[in-house]
């Protein structure tokens, strides 16, 4: 029973999609919009910092906060 | 005679209300079973609207996305209503004795065939595009074939006024709306390559092998050899960011009879699908080939573990159908850190220095890379 119906999850209301990037020299993290052409464990350029190669480590959805 | 008592000396012995009052229930009793049967149409004939709608979104999205990043040279249409309808049919199984093989065969054939008609369509583009292509045709031709299987007991229903094909119908419709809602929603992950929450295993897997020289091992996937406290460890993924889910039962199998690597630990990590009131992103492990699809990798990874007599470890993440095939929800995305510490644990307690431990990610890794 429990394997054939497993949860189908609530509806998802609208998210907004966010890259994080790491810098793996000084470990800055930055959160951002998702661009296409982003991907997990991309190289995508430089930290301003320490010069240091900037790795995407996660993109990931959530959801449009309701303004207070 | 009690005021509330109803009878003819209430109402004046006028037969006119007498008949009004008891014509309701006659009419439920003669024609219930009617009224419930049409309002029951009514209810399902919605539904099936809004499936419809469905389906013609997905098939729009499918056209625009090879229309947009293909760029094909005649109109793709009326090769994407053909490829929509394609067909698969399974070995028989009477005789069940070697069934694997030939599910195998078929479906590597089916997947073939279609990544060929994408390629005619368009023979110069890259693999990411040519593997989304595929994953948006397929969640577009799962949405079509509910649709039809829908509106096929619908009719069947109405034509035969069969009121308990129609209820049956109605019981399940929440659940088949809720499901083609996912592939709609699966459908914008597909188009922007953005990962999905079925991409956690390849995730935490790919992590482990970036700046590790990659081997093809076997179709869409690659291995990555490399060392942690002594361990000697053999990790395989399928190849991203393109939607490929690879062949890990075959790549294990090579790794192990072909190639002949002793290997001491077989470690899975993949997503679960939760049970109705578990938390998205939960982490448990357990024991077994955490392998879903339809049962060809995991036929081979059980046979070549059991024959060897490997012990297979499961890492799994928990998630509901919508979440694994949608964008990668936060709390799965986080997950991984633990992930990757409950797998350098297992290393650590289940295999000692020198020996072999195999690490696989199962899932579609789509915006993924290694
Ligand atoms: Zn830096």
């Amino acid at each position: 029973m429990a394997t054939m119906i497993p949860s189908i999850g609530e509806k998802r209301g609208k998210q907004i999609v966010y890259t994080i990037e790491e810098c793996l020299g000084c470990g800055e993290k930055n959160k951002r919009t998702f661009t296409v052409g982003d991907y997990v464990f991309k190289q995508n350029g430089q930290c301003k910092k320490c010069s240091g190669n900037i790795l995407i480590t996660m993109i990931y959805a959530e959801p449009i906060k309701p303004t207070q | 005679m009690l005021p509330l008592q109803l009878g003819p000396g209430q109402f004046g012995d006028n037969t006119l209300y007498l008949l009004l009052f008891y014509l309701p229930f006659l009419l439920f009793l003669f024609y219930g079973q009617r009224i419930q049967a049409f309002m029951i149409l009514g209810e399902v004939s919605r539904a099936l609207g809004k499936l419809k709608i469905m389906r013609e979104k997905s098939r729009k999205e499918v056209i625009d996305y090879l229309v947009n990043h293909l760029k094909p040279k005649s109109d793709p249409q009326e090769q994407v209503d053909q490829l929509l309808e394609y067909f698969t049919i399974m070995p028989v199984d009477l005789d069940p004795s070697g069934i694997v093989r030939k599910i195998e065969h078929v479906v590597t054939v089916r997947n073939d065939r279609i990544r060929s008609e994408i390629r005619r369509l368009a023979p110069e583009t890259d693999l990411v595009k040519v593997s989304t292509a595929e994953n948006i045709l397929e969640a577009a031709s799962s949405i079509n074939y509910i649709y039809k299987l829908v509106r096929h007991f619908y009719l069947l229903g109405k034509r035969t006024s069969n009121i308990y094909i129609l209820v049956q119908l109605q019981m399940i419709m929440p659940m088949i709306l809720q499901e083609a809602d996912a592939l709609v929603n699966a459908l914008e992950a597909f188009k922007l390559s953005q990962p999905i929450g079925d991409g956690i295993g390849p995730m935490v897997v790919g992590r482990m092998m970036l700046n590790h020289e990659k081997m093809d091992i076997s179709k869409d996937t690659v291995m990555v050899k490399s060392e942690y406290k002594d361990r000697n460890l053999y990790l395989i993924k399928a190849v991203g960011p393109g939607g490929n889910v690879g062949e890990p039962g075959t790549a294990v199998e090579r790794l192990i009879s072909e190639l002949g690597v002793k290997i001491n630990s077989i470690i899975m990590i993949d997503a679960a699908l939760k049970l109705e009131g578990e938390k998205t992103g939960e982490v448990a492990e357990g024991v077994g080939a955490a392998i879903g699809g339809i049962g060809v990798d995991r036929f081979k990874i059980e046979e070549v573990a059991t024959k060897m007599n490997i012990p297979l470890y499961a890492v799994v993440i928990k998630q509901s159908l919508i979440d694994a095939i949608s964008v990668m929800r936060k709390e799965i995305a986080e997950a991984a850190e633990k992930v990757t510490k409950i797998v350098y644990r297992l290393v650590e307690e289940k295999t000692q220095p020198n020996d072999n431990v195999l690490i696989v990610g199962v899932g579609n890794t789509l915006g993924v890379a290694q």
